[in-house]
């Protein structure tokens, strides 16, 4: 371990909830990072979640790309599973667009309000517990942000030097679960 | 380092032992660091420390409000070959820019003619060449010692006006370059630390406020010659062998740093983020027919992190070139990128450093962020407006990034927006004056992974966040304050909320000719949201203006009657509640020339954005929407029906949360959404026939479309395949 791995578990469980003095924060902003904060955070979110499967990936705060038996997939906090964590999770959510005047004026009033002719807001929820797990604002045509498609065997075999048991492709699967649809 | 080459060839080698080695100047290992670092680091501090003073001085010899009032200026250290090694505080947006001009000096054979003499003097502002947009002058000079070029030193002042097609130097409404003002093309603009004559006629002859604009030249020469000298006392001290090695370490080191920090921090893979910006221009006061149209243009991010920890940015998908100031060149976007980066990755030693760590694919030819290639002619007045929207992803992209590995203190949501106020008309000492407050200098910053953004205290563009005194601008325009602030929910609703922005009220006073007022778009959205949310938080909202004009207010100050000090409710406002006037316009679309000439008792309304929330909003602490309740920083319809949190005001007007009521409620939002929310193949089985059809697709929206997907074929493809189209359709 390098000299400046120096924050505990419980230090940087402090960090993630928000409990260290601000000036304590910004000098970890300064130092040198720790090498084994990934592993550290694995821990501490790994205890937080009522399920066993283990996390490869945190990828929000509510959703975690996690090993189920030989897949990799992506699941709520609350146990709700969306699948193969390469199709853009969306796809499994809920969805709810605010698109009229209505709808909008629980968000937005007045000269706060977007037009509605311009774009849409889409809120996706996990079925499961609810969670408002992303809001995007996009003109009608716009397919959903796939914000983050990891290589995951490049990211544990290269990066992290502990490679998986098994190598997926890194291959964007959205557009065949979309074709399934059609058909 | 050969003596006997010329900058040209050293360019070429430097280039070469890049390709072959990976490292910059192939410095495979960084010998003066390794041999000495505590001299390498002190000299480091020392060369910021001149950068610095420059800043100081330049800021203070210049004239304009935006240099003396708002510091929006730069100086930069450069090595013989133009990569800089390291600047001043300030608007670091431009430090690719300049870099990427004294590499151009020398590519065009300069060093032959006329040559690079001590003393001498060049600039460029032209976007064809290399500018960003004509108000922002690009300033370098040589520096020598013991007459041998060892050095570069360059500065960047925003000046009031340029002299664009309409006053001001946020020029989004030039239509095409030929009114993106005075250029200065590459040019040597004086020598032995004089300038030209015929520079300061040019500039007298074809800029509406020449002694600003000749003030903050004269502002960029004393922070160069500033420079200048100390650099000499520097070299003296420590000796031009480890100047000229340090400094070259110092950019190899910063790029190592960026690679690291990306390899540590992040994680391999594609990361996606769209960004739209609206112009909605049809119907209002424009320069040219062409201009008579509603616009969004898309904005979209692609970001690819290899195995090697090299990055690539993309902007397949980006629309056309429009016909307004908002296109912007490769050459200033990379720049743009360089600020950004220094912002969320790269900022231990900021320099061209991380210019080398990442690479942006060539956008494709005749989108708004690579137009010349297709539209010769188009204007980039203010390219930074959309660029700056485009780079709120970078914030957010990384954001998720730092998350994945538990990096939370580095996590950072997106960006807020941009809207500038320009005056121009007579001012109260009876001359004609134009120029910008710096209220866009000062947004919210955006939400942290630990905690709310801080409120007016941030800005893109500038690391010098500083809205000026209110004091000071009075005395520059015929305005007075009468309200400076937060303005309430600005920040977005989230778990934690971006900083808040702020409102200005001014009142317009001691004017006899009038004086015309711009909400003038340096990064703007106006019809849609700022952003989207980030983990689930709301986006922050639409920038809108007010304004009205021939009031009461002279009557009602006479009466002692009360006036207007902030925005108030978003559907009935302080203006409309307590001010007559003959022109009274509360929701104003932006940007916007306002077609009245203020008159004094006028009254603007400016609210400047707060940055983007992150996080689910009924996830947010309860006490600390009780602290926005108590600081009148969120509404109580916000804190109840959108964070879910029950709070009632007691006789002493402060807030209580009701912890029973306040769960209850939370529960029944969450069981809300799931009863309103719909699978989303269900819904994908009927937007998908809508968007075939075109169905309630404003024109912009499929103008963009179109656009987009004429110049980007594989973004087109995706967008057909997402939405099951026919392969020839096409919006």
């Amino acid at each position: 371990m390098a000299d400046y791995d120096i924050y505990e578990l419980e230090e940087i469980r402090k960090l993630v909830d928000g409990e260290l003095p601000w000036t304590t924060v910004q000098q970890m902003m300064k130092n040198a990072k720790d090498t084994d904060r990934f592993d550290k955070w694995i821990t501490i979110l790994q205890e937080r979640v009522p399920w066993d499967e283990y996390i490869l990936l945190p990828l929000t705060p509510a959703l975690y790309i996690v090993q189920k038996d030989s897949d990799r997939i992506v699941k709520c906090r609350c146990g709700h599973e969306f699948g193969d964590y390469r199709v853009n999770w969306k796809l499994s959510a809920l969805i709810y667009v605010r698109d009229d005047q209505e709808k909008l004026s629980e968000v937005y009033k007045g000269l706060e309000q977007p037009d509605l002719k311009w774009m849409q807001l889409r809120e996706y929820y996990c079925p499961g517990c609810g969670s408002q797990l992303e809001v995007e604002a996009l003109p009608r045509g716009a397919p959903p942000d796939f914000e983050f498609l990891p290589d995951l065997d490049t990211f544990y075999g290269k990066w992290l030097q502990r490679p998986l048991p098994q190598t997926v492709e890194f291959k964007d699967m959205t557009a065949e679960v979309i074709r399934s649809w059609c058909s | 380092m050969s003596n006997e080459l010329s900058l040209k060839d050293q360019l070429r080698l430097n280039d070469q032992k890049f390709a072959e080695t990976g490292c910059v100047f192939g410095l495979e290992t960084l010998p003066e660091k390794e041999r000495d670092p505590g001299t390498y680091e002190s000299v480091w501090h020392t060369l910021l420390g001149i950068c610095n003073a420059a800043w100081s001085v330049g800021c203070k010899v210049s004239s304009s409000p935006v240099a003396v009032e708002g510091g929006d200026a730069l100086w930069a250290l450069h090595t013989p070959t133009g990569e800089c090694i390291c600047t001043s505080r300030g608007i670091t947006a431009h430090v690719g820019l300049l870099a990427s001009m004294v590499r151009h000096f020398i590519e065009l054979d300069y060093e032959t003619l006329p040559g690079f003499k001590p003393g001498d003097i060049f600039e460029n502002n032209d976007p064809h060449f290399g500018g960003i947009h004509c108000p922002d002058f690009d300033t370098a000079m040589p520096l020598f010692y013991e007459d041998k070029l060892v050095a570069w030193v360059s500065a960047v002042t925003h000046a009031n006006d340029a002299g664009s097609v309409l006053p001001g130097s946020i020029s989004f409404m030039n239509p095409d370059c030929f009114s993106d003002g005075v250029p200065v093309t590459m040019e040597k603009i004086g020598e032995n630390d004089k300038l030209y004559p015929w520079y300061e006629m040019r500039m007298k002859s074809r800029t509406r406020t020449p002694e600003w604009v000749m003030g903050d030249t004269r502002g960029r020469l004393a922070g160069c010659l500033t420079v200048r000298d100390r650099l000499q006392e520097t070299i003296a001290k420590y000796g031009l062998d480890f100047f000229l090695k340090a400094s070259r370490e110092y950019i190899e080191d910063s790029r190592r740093y960026a690679v690291s920090r990306i390899k540590t921090q992040t994680v391999p893979g594609r990361i996606r983020k769209s960004q739209f910006k609206d112009l909605a221009m049809k119907g209002g006061n424009v320069v040219m027919p062409k201009q008579d149209v509603d616009i969004l243009m898309n904005l979209p991010m692609e970001m690819t992190i290899d195995e090697n920890a090299a990055v690539s940015f993309s902007l397949a998908g980006a629309s056309g070139t429009v016909p307004f100031g908002e296109n912007i060149t490769p050459t200033a976007l990379a720049s743009g990128l360089l600020m950004g980066y220094s912002h969320v990755v790269g900022f231990d030693m900021f320099n061209s450093g991380a210019t080398y760590a990442m690479k942006l694919q060539e956008p494709p030819g005749g989108t708004w962020c690579n137009p010349f290639p297709v539209d010769y002619f188009a204007a980039c007045g203010l390219g930074w407006a959309p660029t700056v929207m485009w780079l709120t992803s970078l914030y957010e992209v990384t954001g998720r990034l730092y998350h994945m590995r538990g990096f939370v203190e580095e996590m950072s949501a997106g960006a807020a927006t941009t809207m500038a106020a320009e005056w121009s008309g007579e001012n109260q000492y009876g001359n004609y004056t134009v120029g910008l407050t710096l209220e866009q200098a000062s947004n919210g910053s955006p939400a942290r992974g630990i905690g709310d953004g801080e409120p007016a205290a941030w800005c893109i563009f500038t690391a010098n966040a500083d809205f000026g005194n209110a004091e000071i601008t009075e005395l520059y325009y015929p305005i007075m304050y009468l309200g400076r602030n937060m303005q309430p929910d600005s920040g977005g609703y989230g778990k934690f909320r971006g900083g808040m922005g702020h409102t200005t009220i001014w009142m317009v006073k001691n004017t006899d000719g009038g004086i015309n007022y711009t909400a003038a778009c340096s990064g703007i959205r106006s019809k849609i949201t700022g952003n989207h949310g980030m983990y689930g938080a709301y986006p922050t909202m639409p920038d809108r203006i007010s304004y009205a004009h021939n009031t009461n207010i002279k009557a009602l100050i006479d009466d002692q009657k009360p006036l207007i000090h902030e925005r108030g409710d978003p559907e009935y406002g302080d203006l409309e509640q307590n001010i007559k006037a003959e022109i009274l316009e509360a929701n104003v679309v932006v940007p916007v020339v306002v077609e009245h000439t203020l008159q004094d008792y006028d009254i603007v309304i400016n609210p400047i954005s707060g940055s983007q929330a992150m996080g689910d909003p009924v996830e947010r602490d309860p006490e600390m929407v009780r602290q926005d309740l108590d600081t009148g920083l969120t509404r109580n319809w916000v804190a109840e029906g959108i964070n879910g949190v029950i709070a009632h005001k007691d006789n002493n007007n402060e807030w209580t949360v009701d912890d029973a009521a306040t769960s209850d409620r939370r529960q029944a939002i969450l069981d809300a959404r799931k009863a309103r929310g719909v699978p989303f193949k269900e819904w994908w089985l009927q937007e998908s026939k809508k968007v075939l059809a075109k169905e309630d697709m404003h024109e912009a929206v499929t103008d963009m479309w179109r656009s987009s997907m004429s110049l980007s074929p594989h973004y087109a493809a995706e967008l057909r395949s997402f939405w099951n189209l026919p392969d020839d359709f096409e919006f």
